[in-house]
């Protein structure tokens, strides 16, 4: 299983390789590496032409502003996973990282990549999408903000254009007191989740006051439960997931599954939403 | 199909190397650098016996590019204890609790505690079943492996 | 010295593999060394209407491309275990009229390294004409089904009866009716298949290094297939990675290799990836039984009728008999049970084919038979421990002659043990009771927590023969050589004990040996949990043999009489004379080295012995398994608690190596039980070649494993050894599937993996949840 020729660049201006994305060749972004470079030992890709971003300054900083946690896209999962920063400011980023893979796999897989790569059973999208977190892309018509709503498209397939590059994921703010939970149903620890649920809750006075809740791996994309937020606003903490379960129980349209028996998914994935609220809530201050 | 010159400081001997952009640092390390003993067991990320240490962490060398890794200071198995030297108390322990059966995915599991523990001595089972997670082992059913993890921390604990 | 067997000695064999200086087949390189690529279909059932290498013959990179067309006449591969009835469905080394599995070798090629090579298999363009696949073994077997070779998809079918099992249930007050179904999964070693040939000129011999279990008989294969004497074939072994059965057999690549190797007169390597192993190694287990048994009304089994059918893939492999015939023939375990029938239908379908791997046949039986057990319990309210005592063959019953042939050689005969004894011990260990006592109330908090029994028993110490060989050095060196052909098991750890035992020396300066047609002209290899009992015997006979010639030696050179010579810490001196004159095995050695005259009485050079035990018949171990799970019941998830065994392999050798294959046999079984298939969707196409969704057991899966040991020892071998390297992976699937069942009861448990989904569908139907929403 080794990966089939191409060319190799590893520029150090993103300017550079957003040209050579658009350029004649068919040509990937490499990040961290840790979903592309199986694809390529497996000989699922043939790419002409792998364009690294490591040398790319500035790709690599965790930084706040205007009420956002900006995380460059090639921070490296494990380093967000163990920022004091990002556990205070963006803690569902920290829970979600917790689940992905194992901690030698994060060591290389990059943020960025997570987020670019759509995986419909992945933790960070999923997380993008709840927060409503925006994709700072920048490619030949220059630079935009993609709402992680706009981001997925179907499966491994965002919105972007095939020359564009996300520069960095930008997170709001937890509110202060916020507690974060991802909770997946997997048979072996760091799988790939049957399915899961991420949840970022506050509380007021016994009340919920924000919850933010996205399930993973029920369909082609992240599937944000706007219908159970709505319905968790003002609920009481005590009653809050089972209320998160009935909810996302009759919002979510789950696809037929060959590979599952009828149901088991949808189950699967209202307890993991169930739990993921409940955890969510114990972890609020 | 393009040829790059990399730097790679290896269990401390600086190389340099020509190398085709499709070679896996596994295969740079096993075929140009003569390491064996970083193994492959899946080539694609899972299995973990040909995890080494890249920049002071604990990485698949399966899944990275040599071109990836210009630059970088790489420690393999072998470079864990010399020839002649005693064993890191990782070895020693493995060795001791019966941790390694076949010994294929042993150097994998070798590093990644290497990592672990020279990083942070004093840690909690959860940090080494997370770590060692990360590791898959057909033949030891991993009981004793838990069991040397547990020895080492307690030889190296000793050993400062 | 005393006491060395039974000792749980560190491994001789750690230090190197922990330097990072293990040797496995991918490590080794010589010069001017190619690499092999196999070309395998994409297909699971297609005529080949033409293969064109023209363009990778026509690249300069390719040094060799091989077709079926260009091979010489070569004989199928063989099946050694294959009755008069059985059809000739074998396989050749690369296909040349069709493709009945998907990965089934079509052509080679070679380049100068892996990456070029897999390039150039891509430019080999064969013509496929695909044809309906067939996955399921009951389609397999319809009439109208899509046939692989001729007239019929069923290749044998086995017929055993004992006592009159149709007059048990004439009469029998209970009949369960039932079908256990174990599915398809393989050994999965972490280091994948691999060879290296190499053509000498000089000596006109060909080299084969390969990662195998089986070094004489891949010789024998090779001499065969290829038509060349005994000393022209030399088959070496590296360290392996593990084998567990998929190393057990002659594959084509090797013989492709050899052929490859004579005619590019450069050696070739070949290495096998994950997708290709998974895809084209031998798989094993596939198989369900359709059972019927008679029982009375205290839970006592009467009868039992097995309609059994082993979904065997698209070829017959070495040993591939063996999975069926294991099946049905151990369905009764350790259980008192005379009225016997069962039908053993062996079908091909187009998967990859299938032999035996660790715990062959034992697996599927002992899962049907425990469940049948458990089935029954509940069905009559009794406790299953209960039920199984009232049903195991008592201790003073054995030797126990089971009245069924033995697939290889022989007779089934039980010949040792106390399985009541091994039950109340495991009992005692999983603290049964009282697990049993707080059942209730666990379930009354929600807890849906579950205690399973798996008891079984299996054949060990599988002959034909082993060979042993010991020498002495001059410098005090005992130098070991073994047919036995390690991949993780310890041998050359513990075959040194058995020799440092009998000669009085310690194990360090022992020196096993293995893995060399030329050292080990008689060898046949490790499997079956044979290297302990058989490989160790002939270690122990040879060492016994070198002892007295020493002894006698040594009372020429001490001049005094063989009664008065004693043995210890490598020295042989006069008994009650403590400092007085002595000699060392390496004195004794020195004084009939060539070179001089030989001492009175001693009429040939060298102090050495070679013994090739042939065991009577094989042993057979057994133990108890029990098995503590939760289950929670909103997902199905399974998480195991405990997990305790209490193991019979007779006298144990080394206990931290016995209790190391325990507990990963345990691990394989927990992998079969809950989480490892090969997956084939309808039309045979592989859906998981991949270790992303083949799910191995990790860490994370596997709880606590306590081990016991029982040592009744066998009569069948001077040290009493059964052999413990397959128990775990027996005992441990039937043990978790009733604690499952028991934890979700009513809820049924009749099928392997026991996957989440199935124990939620399970839990449903039986009304102990309601799904969400």
């Amino acid at each position: 299983m080794k990966p089939p020729p191409f060319d190799y660049a590893a520029p150090e201006r993103l300017d550079e390789a957003i040209g050579l994305l658009a350029g004649e060749l068919d040509a990937k972004v490499l990040a961290g590496g840790q979903s592309l470079v199986p694809l390529l030992s497996m000989r699922l890709a043939y790419p002409d032409l792998l364009v690294d971003l490591r040398r790319i300054a500035g790709l690599d900083m965790i930084s706040e502003s205007d009420g956002r946690l900006a995380i460059g896209a090639m921070v490296r999962q494990l380093h967000a996973e163990t920022s004091d920063t990002v556990a205070t400011r963006c803690p569902l980023v920290v829970e979600a990282l917790r689940q992905v893979a194992h901690p030698q796999i994060r060591a290389r897989g990059t943020v960025g990549g997570s987020i670019a790569h759509a995986d419909p059973a992945g933790e960070l999208p999923a997380v993008a999408v709840a927060l409503d977190a925006r994709a700072r892309v920048r490619g030949p018509g220059g630079e935009r903000l993609v709402a992680a709503a706009d981001l997925y498209t179907g499966t491994f397939t965002t919105s972007l254009g095939d020359a564009e590059i996300v520069c960095a994921v930008e997170f709001p703010l937890a509110d202060d007191g916020a507690g974060a939970a991802c909770v997946e149903v997997a048979r072996r620890q760091g799988d790939y989740a049957l399915c899961g649920a991420v949840a970022q809750v506050s509380t007021a006075d016994g009340l919920v006051a924000d919850a933010r809740l996205a399930l993973f791996g029920v369909a082609d994309r992240p599937v944000r439960a706007a219908v159970a937020e709505a319905e968790l606003r003002e609920t009481p903490v005590r009653a809050a997931a089972a209320v998160a379960a009935t909810k996302v129980a009759d919002e979510i349209p789950f696809r037929d599954d060959p590979q599952l028996p009828a149901g088991y998914r949808r189950q699967v994935a209202v307890v993991s939403a169930r739990r993921a609220i409940a955890q969510a809530l114990e972890a609020a201050a | 199909m393009s040829s790059h010159t990399i730097t790679v400081t290896v269990n401390g001997v600086a190389r340099s190397e020509d190398v085709e952009a499709r070679l896996t640092l596994a295969d740079l390390l096993r075929e140009r650098l003569d390491l064996t003993a970083t193994h492959l067991g899946c080539e694609h990320g899972v299995c973990g016996a040909c995890t080494v240490i890249v920049d002071g962490d604990a990485v698949r060398s399966c899944t990275t590019l040599a071109v990836q890794a210009d630059g970088a200071q790489i420690l393999t198995l072998e470079g864990v204890a010399a020839d002649g030297e005693e064993l890191h108390p990782v070895q020693q322990a493995f060795w001791e609790k019966h941790g390694m059966q076949c010994g294929f995915c042993t150097p994998g599991i070798v590093m990644s505690l290497v990592e672990l523990l020279e990083r942070e001595p004093d840690l909690s089972e959860g940090a080494i079943r997370e770590v060692l997670g990360g590791h898959l082992c057909r033949c030891t059913g991993y009981v004793k492996i838990r069991e040397a993890a547990e020895e080492a921390v307690r030889l190296m604990r000793e050993a400062s | 010295m005393t006491g060395v067997v039974g000792a749980p000695l560190k491994r001789k064999e750690d230090p190197r593999l922990l330097r990072g200086d293990g040797r496995y087949l991918a490590d080794l390189k010589a010069h001017g060394m190619l690499a092999a690529v196999v070309v395998r279909s994409p297909h699971p059932h297609a005529w080949i209407r033409s293969v064109d290498a023209s363009a990778a013959r026509e690249d300069q990179r390719t040094l060799a491309v091989l077709t079926a067309a260009d091979l010489p006449e070569l004989p199928p591969l063989p099946c050694i275990d294959a009755e008069e009835t059985t059809r000739p469905f074998n396989q050749r080394v690369l296909a040349s009229d069709k493709v009945r599995y998907v990965g089934e070798p079509v052509a080679v090629v070679v380049a100068a390294d892996r990456y070029v090579a897999e390039d150039l298999a891509e430019l080999v363009v064969v013509d496929y004409e695909p044809l309906p696949a067939v996955a399921d073994a009951e389609r397999a077997m319809e009439p109208g089904a899509t046939i692989l070779h001729e007239e019929t998809n069923v290749c044998d079918t086995l017929e055993y009866r004992i006592g009159d099992p149709d007059a048990a249930f004439e009469s029998a007050p209970h009949v369960l009716t039932e079908r256990f179904t174990t599915q398809r999964y393989a050994g999965m070693p972490m280091e994948t298949r691999g060879a290296i040939a190499d053509w000498d000129p000089r000596t006109e011999t060909i080299t084969l290094t390969s990662s195998t279990q089986v070094p004489n008989s891949v010789k024998r294969d090779i001499c065969e297939s290829l038509k060349l004497r005994e000393s022209r074939v030399r088959v070496l072994v590296p360290d392996v990675g593990g084998a567990f059965g998929v190393k057990i057999q002659t594959y084509p690549e090797e013989i492709l290799l050899c052929l490859l190797a004579r005619r590019l007169g450069r050696p070739v390597k070949w290495v096998e990836d994950r997708w290709e192993h998974i895809v084209a190694s031998t798989h094993g287990r596939e198989q369900f039984h359709d059972v019927e048994v008679a029982y009375d009304p205290d839970g006592r089994v009467r009868a039992i009728r097995d309609r059994c059918v082993t979904n065997t893939g698209a070829y017959l492999q070495r040993l591939t008999l063996v999975e069926p015939f294991i099946g049905v023939s151990m369905l009764t375990g350790p259980y008192d049970i005379t009225d016997f029938q069962a039908t053993a239908h062996v079908v091909m379908t187009n998967k990859a084919p299938m032999n035996p791997f660790r715990g062959v046949g034992h697996v599927q039986a002992a899962f049907t038979m425990e469940r049948i057990i458990d089935t029954i319990a509940r069905e009559l309210g009794l406790d299953p421990a209960d039920v199984r005592m009232r049903n195991v063959i008592a201790a003073e019953d054995l030797p126990r002659a089971r009245g069924l042939g033995n697939v290889l050689a022989g007779e089934i005969v039980y010949d040792s043990g106390d399985y009541a004894e091994c039950l109340r011990r495991a009992l005692a260990l999983s603290r049964y009771d009282e697990f049993r006592a707080g059942q209730e109330e666990q379930r009354r908090r929600g807890r849906l927590v579950g205690i399973g029994i798996g008891a079984f028993v299996e054949e060990t110490g599988l002959g034909p023969y082993e060979m042993g060989s010991i020498r002495l050095e001059p410098s005090g060196q005992i130098v070991v050589h073994t047919g036995a052909c390690t991949s993780g098991q310890g041998h050359l750890t513990t075959l040194a004990q058995i020799a440092a035992d009998t000669l009085g020396v310690d194990p360090d300066d022992v020196d096993v040996r293995y893995g060399d047609t030329d050292l080990v002209r008689w060898g046949v290899g490790t499997y079956a949990s044979r290297t302990a009992a058989i490989g160790g015997t002939a270690v122990r006979n040879a060492a016994v043999v070198v002892r007295e010639q020493a002894l006698r030696i040594a009372s020429t050179m001490l001049e005094a009489a063989g009664s008065d010579l004693q043995l210890t810490s490598g020295r042989i001196g006069i008994v009650g004379s403590p400092a007085g004159p002595s000699v060392s095995l390496g004195d004794v050695a020195a004084a009939v080295a060539p070179g001089q005259s030989l001492p009175e009485g001693v009429d040939s050079y060298g102090v050495e012995a070679t013994d090739v035990f042939h065991p009577e018949t094989n042993t057979f171990a057994y133990g108890v398994h029990v098995s503590k799970v939760e289950v929670d019941p909103e997902t199905g998830i399974v998480t195991l608690l405990e997990h305790h065994v209490v193991n019979d392999s007779g006298t144990v050798i080394n206990p931290l190596v016995l209790e190391g294959q325990v507990q990963g046999g345990v691990a394989f079984g927990i992998g079969g039980a809950l989480l490892e298939e090969v997956v084939y969707d309808d039309d045979a196409q592989p859906r998981n070649p991949n270790f992303m969704d083949y799910l191995l057991p990790g860490d994370d899966n596997v709880p606590d494993i306590t081990v016991e040991h029982m040592a009744i020892p066998t009569p069948l071998n001077p040290d009493g050894i059964k052999g413990g390297g397959e128990g775990g992976a027996v005992g441990a699937p039937a043990a978790i599937a009733n604690a499952v069942a028991d934890a979700i009861a009513p809820g049924r448990v009749t099928a392997t993996p026991i996957t989440p989904a199935r124990v939620f569908a399970a839990m449903a139907d039986a009304g102990l949840v309601k799904p969400e929403g």
